[in-house]
């Protein structure tokens, strides 16, 4: 009992947290009063055990309970008004464009299946981008690409300059840089044509990929732009191949996704299911040649795509107008 | 090129039970892709794209053969109607009494003509008309029509004289020289280019522009009683070149500049014969003028079975193969495991190389059959290593330090370019006419469109610019720029501060005048002694703006940072407060401070009052700590030269 009075005593009289614990550790810890008394219960007579032992447990709870209350008073008097919810101070956001956020994307999902990036000119020789393509002067396959022509004097061995139309004009110079395949490269750059409407804007990006080595066939276009719709668009997507025509590629292709809208079953968005992707082949002789490489010994394929178009098809993006993705309103580019 | 085709038309030569809509998605998948079906109410008009290369298909009859050989592979029963003309009573010769012509072979690889004698002209019947505006042409009168009708049916155009202007029976089939004029029947009057394919008459006139648009002169009128009816076979190259020259883009031009089929021609005239007695109650000679020299030679492609199979990445039955290749009207002849292939005459145009043969069995055999699989192979391990990872890093970091990131148009106004900037031979307009040298102007530019926002913002982009180089490509100069509005130029500088200091590159600043920057109000940034940049307070405005050479960053930023041992001795640190006389750098004077003793190892500038400027100075010597007589010795060295070089005295 005696020790009793003096702990509740002692906890009543103690000035802060510090010397509560303090108390706690001097009548409750390993070698506490209260904590000695328990171990020598066993040392009293047999009949008083029991009683001794019930009070024992009686004077600790009381003195814990004691401690837990003055705790609690200590909390209450150090207490001061503080609100949790007001607003923080924000450093400054800024925004990673979606293009570039795009092309870091479509690197990445390339570059996990041993695709190098590189970059060519986006001036380039009329050569590069048409007639190492199989598409000498004159032929009418360039008419589908509304060319800017630069107004300077022409190379004799190169022809004019012009703004590449598409990241085609990468090939042969990949070709030529590599010398002996294998090939994966994707280049990814600046391209130009002269048309400007809700799909079309006069500086738009492609992507190229170009695969050469022993022995590629069909199966592994398939199998690498599968592996790309599926990485980007969404596990669920399927892609299919139909014929086309290009003058760089043989076979050619168009390559379709399923819609993201409806799922594949068709709807407004889409034609009976599926949307065009972009084109694709099987490298033509003709630009192994021109690149150097023997086409008796090796082949390859290639795809460009709009990395504006591919965007545009990613689900829930819902932008109107492909002219809209380059406008400079902060009002735009702060949404992503 | 885009067709139009009626269903119940392509059903005069398919026999088969597939709906429009079967007809469609299948040609699709192995041939020219159905864009749309637009319904009627009896009928279905299928919008078809053509590819440049297949011209054959560009007809009625080309869908038909097309569809006869894709069908069957899905397991519909099809039948191709081959187009029946009764071709007995007439005779195909080299001389009529009717028609004297003079023909450049170079330039019309055949050439015939018939004469149809007492044609009335009047309106085509309903289903011709209906078929001709199916297609989007439209009906005129029935000579017209006919010839408008056989180029949509089989892909060969078909032009019309009337024969009694043409003077003396007489006809030169030439190459016209620069200069000639020639007025066609849409009335329009063209001095040729010269080497156009133009058809003179007797009397000298010019009464064709062949292949592209008949002349006024010997035009068919609502007064012609005999017609000369015309099925060539022209020069692609030389009709190409005149229809672009002239800007003159018919759909005969757009035929004959793809290379049409010399076998075409002699059904295409019996065709447009027989229409012409049943429309128009003419009567044709019995004899037609064929100039043809050289008639086809079948095209032989050789092909592998291996070079198939590997291609297509699987196996593939040899007589599979034949049977593909023999619905497209290929003969197929084996040799072992090599196979001779002849190419029908209306294939000949863009069938060349095993590949050509390769697609066509591909694509009949059905590419959403083929597997699908990643190439195995060796990886390429020599990449060009241009810095894409880097550049992604620059603007992760500017967009972390509150930077908005804008692309802009590489084509700029005259006013926004540079004196040698590249110009555009063919612009969109004046809007987009140069070349930049710059991204200045368009990110001022950007600025300024977003001025209605209240709140500060800073814009940045990395894109290219374009320095040109006599005879060559111009260098594609990738550049760094950032625009800054409603900041000081201080809360500006210390983005690039922040930015070279991640880098790792250490710069000074150089203060320079520079075109666009305000008087006085522009530095170049410096790495040792180079130039990597410039920044400064943009001329008329007060938007900070700065632009880096993202190579020479590269270039300078250290690919590995070093581990340097921490040391275990503190620095002292104190500040010093300088009362600086008007219009002294802060730059030289930190510099300066800088230099003087190995055991500063930093200064900076912490306040700024008035002129009263607030230095911080760590004072450190990484093997020992500096006792306070060593620190007062450093002090005392940096301010007598602070006072002597820049009068600086020590606020007390």
């Amino acid at each position: 009992m005696n020790i009793k009075n003096q702990a509740l005593a002692q906890i009543m009289a103690a000035g802060d947290a510090t010397e509560l614990e303090q108390i706690r550790i001097d009548y409750l810890g390993r070698n506490g009063k209260l904590t000695d008394l328990i171990k020598k219960i066993k040392d009293a007579p047999e009949e008083e055990r029991k009683q001794i032992g019930l009070t024992i447990n009686e004077v600790k709870k009381s003195v814990e309970d004691l401690i837990a209350n003055q705790k609690n008073n200590f909390r209450e008097s150090v207490r001061v008004w503080f609100d949790p919810t007001i607003p923080g101070i924000k450093p400054k956001i800024g925004h990673i464009h979606l293009i570039t956020k795009t092309i870091e994307e479509i690197s990445q999902i390339f570059g996990r299946i041993g695709f190098e990036r590189e970059r060519y000119p986006e001036v380039e020789w009329d050569w590069f981008a048409f007639t190492s393509l199989n598409m000498p002067e004159g032929h009418p396959a360039r008419d589908e690409w509304e060319t800017f022509f630069i107004d300077a004097p022409e190379s004799p061995k190169y022809g004019k300059i012009l703004l590449t139309p598409q990241t085609s004009s990468g090939q042969v110079r990949e070709m030529l840089r590599v010398k002996v395949p294998p090939i994966r490269m994707i280049n990814i750059a600046k391209c130009y044509r002269r048309q400007s409407d809700i799909s079309h804007t006069p500086m738009f990006h492609q992507f190229e990929g170009l695969v050469i080595d022993k022995g590629i066939s069909i199966v592994n276009l398939k199998g690498t732009l599968d592996y790309f719709a599926k990485s980007f668009f969404g596990v669920e997507r399927k892609t299919r191949l139909r014929p086309y025509h290009f003058q760089f590629t043989e076979p050619s292709f168009e390559v379709d996704i399923t819609c993201g809208v409806c799922g594949g079953k068709g709807c407004k968005v889409c034609k009976a299911g599926w949307l065009e992707l972009g084109g694709a082949g099987m490298v033509h002789p003709n630009v192994l040649k021109a690149g150097k490489i023997d086409p008796k010994k090796y082949s390859g394929f290639a795809f460009g795509w709009g990395v504006e178009r591919v965007l545009m098809m990613k689900n829930g993006i819902n932008i109107p107008d492909l002219r809209m993705i380059y406008s400079t309103d902060l009002r735009y580019l702060s949404q992503f | 090129m885009d067709i139009k085709i009626l269903d119940s038309w392509l059903r005069d030569y398919l026999k088969t039970s597939a709906k429009p809509e079967v007809v469609a998605k299948y040609l699709s998948l192995c041939g020219p892709s159905v864009e749309r079906i637009e319904r009627l109410d009896k009928d279905s008009v299928y919008d078809i794209e053509v590819t440049t290369n297949r011209i054959d298909e560009a007809s009625v009859y080309g869908i038909a053969r097309e569809a006869s050989a894709i069908l069957p592979r899905f397991g519909i029963k099809t039948n191709l109607k081959p187009i029946k003309s009764a071709s007995s009573e007439f005779n195909f010769v080299r001389k009529v009494s009717y028609l004297t012509p003079t023909v450049d072979t170079k330039l019309c690889q055949r050439f015939t003509a018939v004469l149809i004698k007492n044609v009335k002209i009047s309106n085509c019947p309903y289903w011709m008309q209906e078929r001709l505006e199916s297609a989007g042409v439209r009906a005129i009168n029935n000579v017209i029509d006919i010839s408008n009708y056989i180029m949509l049916a089989l892909g060969q155009p078909v032009h019309t004289f009337d024969y009694d202007k043409i003077k003396g029976a007489k006809m030169v089939l030439r190459e016209s020289k620069k200069g000639e004029i020639v007025k066609t029947l849409d009335g329009k009057q063209f001095s040729l280019p010269g080497g156009d394919i133009v058809i003179e008459d007797g009397a000298g006139r010019l009464i064709d522009l062949a292949g592209i648009m008949g002349g006024d002169l010997s035009a068919v009128d609502e007064n012609t009683k005999n017609v000369l009816l015309f099925v060539q076979t022209y020069n692609p190259v030389a009709i190409r070149k005149t229809s672009m020259a002239l800007a003159q883009r018919t759909i005969a031009a757009t035929i004959f500049e793809k290379g049409t089929d010399t076998e075409l021609v002699e059904p295409a005239i019996l065709e447009a014969i027989k229409l012409f007695k049943d429309l128009t109650g003419g009567i044709p000679e019995k004899n037609i003028i064929d100039i043809y020299p050289n008639p086809y030679k079948t095209k032989i492609v050789k092909i592998s079975l291996a070079f198939v199979e590997e291609r297509l990445g699987v196996t593939i039955p040899k007589k599979d193969i034949t049977n593909y290749l023999k619905a497209l009207e290929f003969e197929c002849v084996w040799s072992g495991n090599e196979l001779t292939v002849n190419v029908p005459s209306f294939r000949a145009k863009d069938i060349e190389t095993s590949e050509d043969i390769l697609e066509e069995i591909a694509r009949i055999y059905g590419y959403h059959n083929l597997p699908s699989k990643i190439m195995e192979g060796e990886i390429p391990t020599r990449p060009a290593n241009p810095e894409f990872n880097f550049e992604f890093q620059l603007k992760q970091m500017l967009a972390g330090w509150g930077g908005t990131e804008v692309y802009t148009l590489s084509l700029v106004p005259k006013e926004y370019a540079g004196e040698k900037s590249l110009k555009l031979k063919n612009p969109l307009g004046t809007e987009s006419e140069y070349l930049r040298t710059s991204l200045m102007p368009s990110l001022i530019l950007a600025a300024i469109q977003n001025a209605g926002i209240s709140e500060k913002f800073h814009l940045f982009e990395m894109a290219n610019v374009y320095i040109p180089r006599p005879n060559d490509l111009p260098e594609e100069r990738l550049t760094l720029s950032e625009i800054f509005s409603g900041y000081s130029y201080r809360e500006a500088k210390g983005i690039i501060e922040a930015l070279t200091e991640k880098l790792g590159i250490e710069t000074s600043f150089e203060s320079v005048e520079a075109k666009g920057f305000a008087a006085s109000k522009c530095a170049f940034i410096k790495c040792k002694n180079e130039e990597i940049g410039k920044i400064g307070v943009a001329e008329n405005s007060d938007f900070i703006y700065y632009e880096f050479d993202v190579a020479k960053l590269a270039k300078l930023s250290p690919k590995v940072v070093g581990f340097k041992e921490i040391s275990k001795y503190p620095a002292q640190i104190e500040d010093i407060t300088f009362d600086l006389p008007e219009k002294t750098r802060v730059g030289e004077v930190i510099k300066t401070i800088n230099n003087l003793q190995l055991t500063i190892s930093k200064v900076e500038l912490t306040d700024v009052y008035n002129n009263s400027y607030t230095f911080r100075i760590w004072y450190h010597n990484p093997n020992k700590t500096l006792t306070n007589e060593e620190v007062e010795g450093i002090r005392k060295e940096i301010l007598s030269s602070v006072k002597n070089k820049f009068g600086g005295t020590v606020k007390v």
